[in-house]
């Protein structure tokens, strides 16, 4: 489900322009259109990469979550064929002593418009996928196990997964490499955790939110209805 | 072979020898899981089966988890069955089970464990440290006297798992150099270890012991902490990195999402008065008013609807249902406002919680014991003397000193601690089980709220095997139709549109034919109700306390959100069976499921045999027998769908009757034959076990001179 098309008049991301965002600051350089029209990374002579900006985003919702991990065990299912936590490209934390709501957290990963963990693979395995919105991810087959896109994610905690079996790191597609999903994953498509979310604690949109701000990508998708229940929509 | 669904293997804690062992889970795969597995492996490893006292050494308590745990299988995939002989019914404690959900079960196969098999009793404190295949049994003298809030923080410290959810990944290797290695690299996780634990209830070993998880999943009927509290077992906590295999994703997949798009009302314009079991919004199921708007809704795992909350004023978090109104009954004397009341209420519900204290036992004790406290016989210097503060009933206060008393077996706690219909026969107070002013109706359990005179498969059910079944498959009738005629709210389904849909999913016993639910007085020991109990039975063996399905969201009889009111259960695109192949791959009906739960019932009931168990012994407590059901705990009135005369259906009220001790005792033949239960004992026959492939039990019950006799 695309958030632009609900018709949500929450403060996320899809309903509420942010003001001036990097991208709107590279842009007005030049060098995004520059690696857009490229369709490809384009290298800077300071030797940093510049990457079109992913078309797609999960935006989620931390004081609506019911902490079930549906859409991890989902998101594992769809990539691997199989239930997993720690291959779960969403990452719900929790913590059953805290309170509302410090007692739970969403990482996804944010298809960061710097991308650092883009930035520093060696061999090209974590890469925007022009085939597919520019998301970012990793491709298993050239991936070589150094972990490098691991320490370079600057979130706590870091939104990408070491696959231990594997030997490889891999990260959230927005669902684009989903063998175990009956429809077409990827941007505009089916996201196995925004899908599988009985509560509609997780969104796909195509507006990036601020990438200045660390708090971005959680959003108000509480509605009437949640007021409806007994619950708060501030 | 691959066994999709199964970690594959099942851990044997001897804590005498304070070793482990493994055990393949391939050999018990035709049990399923959960319920079956445990019964099959308590059979198993528990070498005396005649004990009645869930304290005895013999006694081996299992934890099992069923292959869908650990999957999105809608409220399918966050309970854990706990097994052993229980602590503190009456006249004896039987081979009994519980049941609790969150995150522990889900942790344990991700860890690689199906089961645990808890055997022997250590000789000092103890607790079990579980990181994948890693497992070690540690002391636990410091652990021993905290609450189960307090064990679970400290076990987490000990571990290294901080609190709070912004924190990095948490890394199980030992040293960077075993990450390195693909042989030995344990994995990371963002996850907390799931910690199952007792607090002083259960170290004191009184009947109340629960085993408690996080903050509000506690496994309480059955005595179980009473049960690791005499085996000096503490805690097992338990994570894990690893997976669990799947043989058809993509149809669990599927499945799981026609089950939110056909089954569930919508999470943007829902329905709030639908009629379903797992077609609802979340909506926490509290018993008094939530003390904030600031909260959500919180759930086990791969459930579709949590059941409970967490609270942004610091109480409360967790708890759900009975807990949330244990104290109800003493708190509305005291309090002056509903935020008075809620504040007391899920304050109290924290209280049990952390003591691991069985909330249950309230039920129909609290009032017992106001009515003892005002009729003069307790108090201080009284017939059953009490220093409780009496004149406090009602404030956090007392409720914080009851819990403490109960707990460590002070004032009445020393007398109540072995079982309330113990403690009434001694304090020469057995008539109040005649009178009805102690409704402990079935093995010294309280009735649940569901008086057996007039929710008869209740009833019935739970006399007929262990415990107070908890089993709200049906109850969901009385739910709907009484809140209807209560509150006003729209009837959504007729009495004969209700029953016959619902009978369409009693596959095989009582497929189409609506009049098993007919519990009017003319039709109440019936072989009618005889086969819907028989279902009943069958149905929970296997899909509720095996695969595991959630009791609050399983079975979908009736559904308003679907156009033709037909529910997910038994269906060809949602159903119980549509999950567990998806899972397993096994390719079972419905209806084979059914018989699975037979097997595993007549397992169970082979156990209690053993233990002693006859026909003679299967009665309700006298005041069933003897007064009349007057006072509802929720409504004044019980609606059911009923015939008349003229074999038109209706909503009726059942309130108002009791059963008759002769007639329960016909029915009861009619159920054993329907069993093929030997009817002058209650034994299965040799002709039964061998059928279910359980010979080897038969020997057993014939070396022990309690097998059935084949009677015409």
């Amino acid at each position: 489900m695309e958030q632009r098309d609900s018709g949500c008049r929450s403060a996320c991301p899809s309903c509420e322009p942010t003001t001036v965002s990097r991208r709107d600051l590279l842009g007005g350089l030049g060098v995004l259109s520059m690696a857009a029209a490229f369709g490809a990374p384009v290298l800077l002579a300071d030797d940093r990469l510049v990457i079109p900006n992913s078309e797609g985003f999960l935006v989620v919702d931390r004081k609506k979550c019911q902490g079930c991990g549906t859409c991890m065990m989902a998101c594992s299912l769809a990539h691997a064929g199989v239930a997993s936590y720690s291959l779960s490209r969403i990452q719900v934390v929790q913590d059953s002593f805290a309170d509302w709501p410090d007692d739970v957290l969403l990482a996804t990963c944010r298809q960061c418009q710097d991308a650092p963990c883009v930035q520093v693979c060696p061999t090209g395995a974590n890469r925007p996928d022009a085939r597919n919105g520019f998301v970012r991810r990793v491709d298993p087959d050239v991936c070589i196990g150094c972990k490098l896109c691991i320490q370079a994610c600057p979130f706590t905690p870091v939104r990408l997964q070491w696959d231990r079996d594997h030997r490889k790191s891999q990260k959230c597609d927005l669902c684009v490499d989903t063998p175990y999903l009956d429809e077409k994953g990827g941007p505009g498509h089916v996201q196995a955790c925004v899908r599988a979310c009985p509560v509609g604690a997780i969104a796909f949109t195509r507006n990036m939110p601020d990438q200045t701000r660390a708090d971005s990508y959680d959003v108000n998708l509480r509605g009437a209805v949640w007021k409806q229940l007994g619950m708060t929509t501030d | 072979m691959t066994l999709y669904g199964y970690a594959g293997k099942i851990l044997r804690l001897d804590l005498t020898n304070r070793r482990f062992s493994e055990v393949a889970t391939e050999k018990y795969q035709a049990w399923g899981g959960g319920h079956g597995l445990g019964a099959a492996l308590f059979w198993d490893f528990c070498k005396d089966k005649t004990i009645t006292d869930g304290r005895h050494p013999a006694n081996v308590c299992i934890l099992a988890t069923s292959p869908l745990n650990g999957t999105p299988v809608p409220s399918g995939g966050g309970r854990c069955e706990v097994l052993g002989v229980g602590v503190g019914m009456y006249p004896v404690s039987w081979f009994t089970r519980s049941g609790f959900g969150g995150r522990f079960s889900t942790m344990l196969k991700h860890a690689g464990w199906d089961a645990i098999v808890i055997e022997g009793k250590a000789s000092s404190p103890v607790w079990v440290d579980i990181r994948n295949d890693k497992v070690e049994i540690r002391d636990a003298a410091a652990l021993w006297g905290k609450d189960t809030w307090e064990t679970q923080h400290a076990i987490r410290e000990f571990m290294g798992a901080p609190g709070g959810v912004d924190n990095a990944w948490w890394d199980l290797n030992p040293t960077a150099a075993d990450a390195l290695d693909p042989a030995r690299d344990m994995g990371r996780t963002t996850q907390k270890p799931a910690v199952l634990t007792i607090g002083p209830a259960g170290e004191n070993q009184t009947a109340a012991g629960c085993l408690l998880h996080d903050a509000g999943n506690g496994a309480g009927q059955g005595g179980f902490g009473a049960v690791w509290g005499s085996k000096n077992l503490k805690a097992i906590s338990v994570v894990g990195t690893g997976e669990v295999r799947v043989a058809d994703p993509k149809a669990l997949l599927r499945a799981r999402h026609v089950t939110q798009q056909k089954y569930v009302t919508s999470i943007t314009q829902p329905d709030f008065a639908s009629w379903s079991k797992i077609g609802n919004v979340p909506r926490p199921l509290f018993m008094n008013p939530p003390p904030t708007t600031e909260r959500r809704p919180q759930a086990c795992q791969g459930c579709i609807s949590g059941c409970r909350a967490r609270f942004a004023v610091g109480y409360g978090n967790e708890s759900t249902c009975q807990e949330t109104n244990w104290y109800l009954p003493a708190v509305r004397r005291v309090a002056k406002s509903m935020e008075e009341l809620a504040e007391i209420n899920l304050r109290a519900a924290d209280v049990i919680q952390r003591y691991g204290h069985n909330s249950f036992l309230f039920q129909t004790g609290l009032h017992w014991l106001e009515y003892l406290y005002e009729e003069g016989i307790l108090g201080p210097g009284k017939a059953i003397p009490s220093n409780l503060p009496w004149e406090t009933y009602g404030t956090l206060e007392f409720a914080e000193k009851l819990i403490h008393a109960l707990s460590h077996r002070e004032d009445i706690g020393a007398d109540l601690a072995d079982g309330w219909v113990q403690a009434a026969y001694k304090w020469g107070r057995g008539d109040d089980l005649r009178t009805g002013h102690l409704q402990n109706s079935y093995w010294g359990m309280p009735e649940h709220g569901y008086d057996p005179r007039a929710e008869l498969e209740w009833g019935y059910g739970s006399i007929l095997g262990d415990r107070d079944i908890n089993e709200h498959c049906f109850n969901i009738i009385f739910t709907n139709v009484t809140a209807a005629f209560a509150f006003a709210k729209p009837m959504r389904l007729e009495a004969r549109e209700l029953v016959e849909i619902i009978s369409e999913k009693l596959i095989p016993y009582a497929t189409n034919r609506p009049e098993v639910l007919d519990f009017a007085d003319a039709n109440m020991y019936s072989e009618d109700v005889a086969r819907l109990v028989l279902w009943h039975r069958h149905y929970t063996r296997f899909y509720k306390q095996s695969a595991l399905f959630c009791d609050l969201r399983w079975p979908d009889f009736y559904n308003t959100n679907t156009p033709d009111n037909r529910g997910a259960t038994a269906s060809d695109d949602a159903g119980e069976h549509i999950f567990w192949n998806a899972v397993t791959g096994e390719g079972i009906s419905f209806a084979e499921g059914i018989e699975r739960g037979r097997r595993i019932w007549n397992l169970d009931n082979a156990i209690w045999t053993l233990q002693g168990r006859h026909r003679d012994m299967v009665h309700f407590a006298p005041y069933v027998y003897e007064t009349r059901f007057e006072k509802g705990e929720l409504f004044p009135f019980y609606m059911w769908p009923c015939r008349d005369e003229q074999g038109e259906w209706h909503y009726k009220d059942l309130m108002g009757r009791k059963l008759d001790k002769d007639k329960f005792d016909e029915f009861k033949t009619i159920f054993y034959r329907m069993e093929g239960w030997d009817v002058a004992t209650g034994w299965p026959t040799r002709k039964l076990l061998a059928s279910l492939d359980l010979d080897e039990v038969a020997d057993a019950l014939e070396a022990a001179g309690r097998l059935g006799v084949e009677r015409s």
